[in-house]
């Protein structure tokens, strides 16, 4: 058992890219897809006039929930581990996400055993999923196809990212710190122009495409095939 | 490279109709492949380019190309790319006509909800404009634009076949004043069908009539705007889609009905109640519309009509047409009635929403040229409805009545109805076997399955190279009452048909030597015969170009086979009535 970071002893370097480098990626991102959702909201939009046969506000609440009803979708149930490994994989994202913005704050709080190997455990697995989506997209041709130079750099940039956040994690190396923070801030910069962008846009297409489909009476399902 | 002027054209449209929940689509999608095997296409042919995200990839492209941050400045990161040759143009008409229904299997089946029908549709109406797209597809949105309809049926058709309808169910109702009521103004709702139903198959029609005659309805039909169909959907141009819901629209409007009942027709149902009205800016309308299954719903719930399970006793299915149960909200209705017209109701899995498309969605039907691949992958349809090991499967839809018989055939679905002889299975609407059903006060008598007295002596040519078929038609139109004469090969049929000048022919389609399809176009080219009415009966799908790809007159008549006695006698009624 090594001795935790010295919080005040940080170098100039970490400390750059702990605050500034960091805060001004975030600030970059929100600025930049700020910009992003005003031009999409200069497209035009389909406009429904119709009487409504169903019920939009409850569609829209379930469009919203499918991703946590699992039994709802196929896709989700067919293939329940990948399902699962999608849940872990964000999960880890969002741990990863949030040790960032939190550590510079209550760094001592993070040393605590408990936390650093819940942030662990999470890193472990956001990498090792990592690796075997990065596998899969590299070994399937179905996924081969579809995929982009995006769509790999962001992957494998995510899975450096968790490998770097297990060694970071316990506070007890300023440089595995230092290269969380930096690829932390990169993503920062980097994101609003890749893929990694999907979660903005899923609030817009999971409000638009429930209320779509709850206006026609159409969601929520009234039955999957579960039951057979 | 240097950009031909159609593809500058193509993307220039495609820029300037890419609206929000286009570019929502567009841009949520993370290449997860999640709906990798939500598709039918890709099931049925395990080929990587036919997945989803594969399909929707090429349409994609352009999208990033265009709009894209990364797109505009190294398009190659994100695989942006506009079309830039008159090839990759038909190569994107193989996609979004050959290779996608807009079934919407794969958007229920994405975690963001990508819309992958909104995004076929506007790639096809771009292509639509730089005249790429299946001929099928060309000739039906001429017949919508110039006559109003998508089989060109005049208004004198249209009329002959509601008026022999009438004579039908005047013998069958065993009323001589029954009257299929015609623009009658002050009627509660007008009724909007399918024109397959006038041109080639009246039972439907007849059902619903029928069913409405004992409901008591103040109905009534239009000599006008009566296409439930619409090939804006299809060919993803709004204009066409306007127009033709307008027609409709406009009809009701002036006969002042306060609802518009919509006959059993998947996409007739979403583009005229859903689609159209937005389309044509005709919101809102004076008046509801609503598909025949909630009519039949409500009157069975009401006791207007009562069913009898017992008359239709064999084990039934149904198959959820893509456009009721994804993009209108019915699935329930059909198997309320189901459950109560039939014996032995089997769910097919998998159902409702999840239903696989039957493969003759978005225009399929229409496009000869894709008809081989639409077979081929009709087969993850056939599992489907071999597992539930049912007799009958009930739909709601034409196109999905085409596209299921076609593949029953193919995959030989069949059934032993107990005389030892497995029969494909019969795809009947779900009004015919609610009309079966229906308990009636008189006396049940069906129409006589004869020639009708003027009819009789009525000679027909008989063309198959099958000895058998040959024998059996000419035993059953001869018992009937008519003359026959027959041909066992196109050439001696094309002879026969000349020197003889029957009344009408009946002609397979494939034959040894000269082809069904070549006999019918020398028929229809020959001065002598042009207009002796001709009714294909095969038991393959090339027929479909002869209907659609309208480069000679469409045949009067078609059936499939295995022939039903029956319905062979009332289509030859039907036909020589028609040409008399």
């Amino acid at each position: 058992m090594g001795d935790y970071i010295v919080w005040d002893s940080l170098g100039s370097g970490t400390k750059l890219v702990m605050n500034q480098l960091h805060y001004g990626g975030l600030a970059f991102m929100v600025l930049a897809y700020t910009f992003k959702i005003w031009q999409f909201f200069q497209k035009p939009l389909a406009v429904e006039g119709t009487p409504a046969r169903g019920d939009h506000d409850r569609a829209i609440k379930y469009a919203f929930m499918t991703l946590a009803m699992p039994w709802e979708i196929e896709s989700q149930w067919r293939h329940w581990f990948r399902y699962l490994e999608f849940g872990a994989f964000h999960l880890a994202m969002a741990v990863g996400i949030g040790w960032a913005f939190i550590v510079p704050f209550v760094p001592t709080v993070m040393m605590n055993p408990v936390i650093c190997a819940f942030s662990q455990l999470f890193f472990i697995l956001g990498f090792l999923i990592g690796i075997s989506r990065l596998l899969r997209r590299i070994l399937s041709a179905e996924m081969r196809l579809i995929s982009s130079l995006d769509d790999y750099f962001c992957l494998i940039l995510l899975t450096i990212w968790m490998l770097s956040g297990i060694f970071a994690a316990p506070l007890k190396s300023e440089t595995y710190l230092f290269y969380y923070y930096c690829l932390a801030s990169f993503f920062l910069f980097y994101v609003p122009f890749s893929k990694i962008s999907h979660y903005v846009y899923y609030p817009f297409i999971r409000f638009y495409v429930g209320k779509h489909f709850g206006h026609r009476g159409t969601w929520p399902k009234k039955h999957t095939s579960v039951e057979t | 490279m240097a950009k031909s002027e159609k593809a500058k054209s193509f993307n220039k449209n495609f820029k300037a109709r890419t609206n929000r929940q286009h570019a929502l689509s567009f841009a949520a999608c993370v290449h997860c492949g999640t709906c990798n095997d939500s598709c039918h296409y890709y099931l049925a042919t395990g080929d990587p380019a036919m997945t989803p995200a594969a399909k929707m990839d090429k349409i994609r492209a352009i999208y990033k190309k265009q709009n894209d941050w990364l797109g505009k400045i190294i398009p190659g990161w994100v695989n942006g790319r506009e079309v830039e040759t008159d090839e990759e143009l038909q190569d994107l008409m193989d996609t979004v006509f050959g290779s996608c229904t807009g079934c919407r299997r794969c958007t229920f089946n994405c975690p963001f909800g990508v819309d992958t029908a909104i995004l076929v549709g506007l790639a096809r109406s771009c292509l639509v404009d730089e005249d790429i797209a299946p001929e099928g597809i060309k000739h039906v949105m001429k017949d919508q634009w110039e006559i109003g309809n998508q089989m060109g049926i005049t208004k004198e058709e249209y009329i002959d076949t509601l008026e022999w309808v009438e004579e039908e169910l005047q013998d069958e109702l065993e009323d001589p004043d029954y009257k299929v009521p015609i623009d009658k103004e002050g009627a509660d709702f007008v009724y909007v069908v399918n024109p397959r139903e006038i041109k080639y198959d009246p039972r439907p029609l007849q059902a619903a009539f029928k069913i409405f005659y004992y409901a008591g309805f103040n109905w009534t039909m239009g000599s006008e705007g009566w296409d439930n169909t619409n090939f804006g959907l299809f060919s993803g141009k709004p204009d066409l889609g306007g127009h033709m819901g307008n027609l409709a629209y406009n009809h009701a409007k002036k006969l002042g009905v306060k609802q518009m009942v919509i006959s059993e027709c998947g996409h007739g149902l979403r583009s005229t109640q859903w689609e159209a009205p937005n389309w044509g800016k005709a919101n809102p309308l004076p008046f509801e519309i609503i598909s025949l299954l909630e009519v039949m719903v409500d009157l069975v719930n009401t006791g207007v009509i009562i069913l009898d399970p017992s008359k239709n006793p064999h084990p039934v299915t149904y198959h959820d047409p893509c456009n009721l149960s994804r993009s209108a909200g019915i699935t329930e209705e059909p198997r309320f009635l189901l459950k109560r017209a039939c014996m032995d109701f089997r769910e097919m899995t998998p159902n409702r929403g999840d239903s696989y498309c039957c493969t003759g969605g978005g225009g399929a039907m229409s496009m000869g040229e894709y008809s081989g691949r639409r077979l081929e992958v009709a087969t993850v349809k056939a599992e489907t409805i071999r597992a539930t090991g049912a007799a009958i499967c009930a739909t709601a839809c034409h196109n999905c009545v085409d596209g299921l018989s076609d593949l029953i055939k193919k995959y030989e679905l069949k059934y032993d109805f107990g005389d030892g002889k497995p029969k494909l299975l019969p795809v009947p609407n779900v009004c015919e076997l609610v009309a079966e059903a229906m308990v009636i006060s008189k006396e049940e008598k069906k129409a006589a399955k004869t020639a009708k007295p003027d009819l009789k002596g009525k000679k027909i040519l008989v063309i198959d190279d099958e000895p058998d078929i040959v024998t059996y038609i000419e035993t059953v139109l001869d018992d009937s009452g008519f003359n026959v004469i027959t041909a066992t090969d196109g050439t001696s049929g094309l002879e026969k048909a000349q020197s003889e000048l029957p009344d009408l022919i009946t002609l397979d389609i494939t034959m040894p030597g000269k082809s069904g399809v070549q006999v019918y176009r020398e028929l229809r080219t020959n001065p002598v015969t042009k207009n002796i009415p001709v009714f294909i009966i095969t038991g393959v799908t090339d027929f479909r170009q002869l209907m659609y790809q309208k480069d000679v007159k469409a045949p009067e008549g078609f059936m499939n086979k295995p022939i039903d006695n029956d319905v062979l006698v009332m289509t030859v009624n039907k036909l020589l009535e028609k040409a008399a």
